[in-house]
């Protein structure tokens, strides 16, 4: 059964698009507080994976609990858990970066007093009334880092979070994953950027987690 | 919270749009160019089928000019990958399809300060004025039809390759009725025989028709987006 204490559970999970099976019955447990790097090929399914842990597309079959809450039925409660960086900074080109921190504190019902710290610490502060089209790509990826940490998830879900940083987002980046208290998933191809940080490592490939 | 987040949802649409003019000033341009061409066809007089062909043409004009913003409907979401970020929050689907429905409806409204009074002058202009409470119920009634139905499809097609084909095929049958009704409705405020419990019976079907597809988009919206 799956526990609080596990802030990830994943028994036979299947993930399909159509007839491709995406994910085809991945077992993961993860601690609290643990530090899990995901690695594997590019279509290996890692991406997928994170992004049913997100709560943004359901299990096609299989277990899968986030803090206790199975998934899909207890995606309500799972929700707040969890901050997702994905792909791309999923945020909207034409709003300043102000202005979708400031949508997203209201869909996860954050004060808005929270929003300029939240810049300051991705660095980002002087930027906050820029429109987001004008960022760079390492700029995006602070502001999505900002985003995903607005309402101090408990689980941070990152897919490939070093890609486009500089040395000084990256440096953010380190900062903000050394702190203490969350659980961190994170899908890479760099799995030595993390040395230091990681707990574990699984590496998934044609949507198995390889023995 | 839901409603904090439906306040920061419909301001987002209004922002974009008043930064980027994607959809207003364009079914505007629309909807007055159609009335253009159907006043040239029509040799430059009122249609032959009278006020009941005039409010025809209207209502026909703006579903197609309502399927033009719809095809801008969830597009930066999914342009930019940007409903992974929405739908990671905790916030129940159907208030992303309320959100959208309403600054669409506002974006309809806004169209029609344009294309109503252009529509009576290229039209109607020799003919008695209209009930303008009455009208103004009609029109916001059938807007709210509009983007009930046109929300809940565009969010529906947006997950399709074939968005631009699946629309209107979606869309158009189910307008159906609410042209009927509009049109109806519309007519009742020009004619002056119109009793009141005939201008009520129409309004009515508006607002059944704007009941049943408000109750279809908030059920069905979570399975539109979610796979």
């Amino acid at each position: 059964m799956p526990s609080p204490d596990e802030a990830v559970v994943c028994e036979g999970l299947v993930r399909r698009f159509g007839e491709r099976a995406a994910l085809q019955g991945v077992d993961l447990r993860v601690a609290a507080g643990a530090f899990l790097l995901v690695t594997g090929p590019n279509g290996a399914g890692k991406t997928t994976l994170l992004r049913v842990l997100a709560t943004v597309i359901r299990p096609s079959e299989g277990r899968v609990a986030i803090a206790g809450h199975e998934l899909p039925r207890a995606a309500h409660a799972a929700r707040p858990l969890v901050g997702y960086v994905g792909h791309g900074p999923l945020t909207y080109p034409g709003l300043t970066a102000l202005e979708n921190l400031a949508l997203y504190a209201a869909l996860y019902g954050v004060p808005a007093e929270r929003i300029g710290p939240a810049l300051e610490r991705v660095g980002l502060a002087s930027r906050g009334r820029d429109v987001a089209a004008e960022f760079s790509r390492g700029m995006s990826q602070r502001l999505a880092l900002a985003r995903a940490l607005l309402h101090a998830p408990a689980l941070l879900l990152l897919d490939e979070p070093t890609a486009g940083l500089d040395s000084g987002g990256q440096e953010v980046l380190r900062e903000v994953l050394a702190e203490p208290g969350r659980t961190v998933v994170v899908s890479t191809h760099e799995p030595d950027w993390f040395d230091g940080l990681a707990t574990g490592q699984v590496r998934i490939e044609a949507g198995r987690v390889a023995a | 919270m839901s409603r904090r987040a439906f306040a920061a949802l419909v301001r987002k649409d209004l922002l974009l749009e008043l930064r980027g003019s994607e959809v207003v000033l364009a079914m505007a341009a629309f909807v007055l160019a159609s009335f253009v061409l159907f006043r040239f066809g029509l040799g430059g007089g009122r249609p032959a089928g009278g006020t009941r062909a005039a409010t025809g043409m209207l209502w026909v004009a703006i579903v197609f000019t309502a399927m033009l913003g719809l095809l801008r409907t969830f597009a930066q979401e999914r342009e930019h990958g940007i409903w992974d970020g929405l739908l990671a929050a905790p916030v129940d689907r159907a208030v992303f399809w309320l959100a959208r429905a309403c600054s669409t409806c506002l974006f309809l409204l806004a169209v029609q300060v344009v294309a109503l009074p252009a529509f009576w002058l290229f039209f109607l202009q020799d003919g008695p004025p209209p009930d303008y409470g009455v009208l103004v119920l009609a029109v916001v009634l059938a807007d709210v039809g509009i983007a009930a139905l046109g929300s809940l499809v565009a969010g529906l097609a947006s997950a399709g390759r074939a968005r631009e084909v699946l629309l209107p095929v979606l869309f158009l049958p189910f307008a159906i009725p609410l042209v009927l009704g509009a049109v109806s409705a519309t007519t009742g405020t020009i004619s002056p025989q119109t009793s009141g419990l005939h201008t009520l019976e129409r309004l009515g079907y508006l607002a059944l028709y704007d009941t049943v597809f408000l109750l279809f988009g908030w059920g069905l919206f979570e399975f539109v987006v979610e796979d």
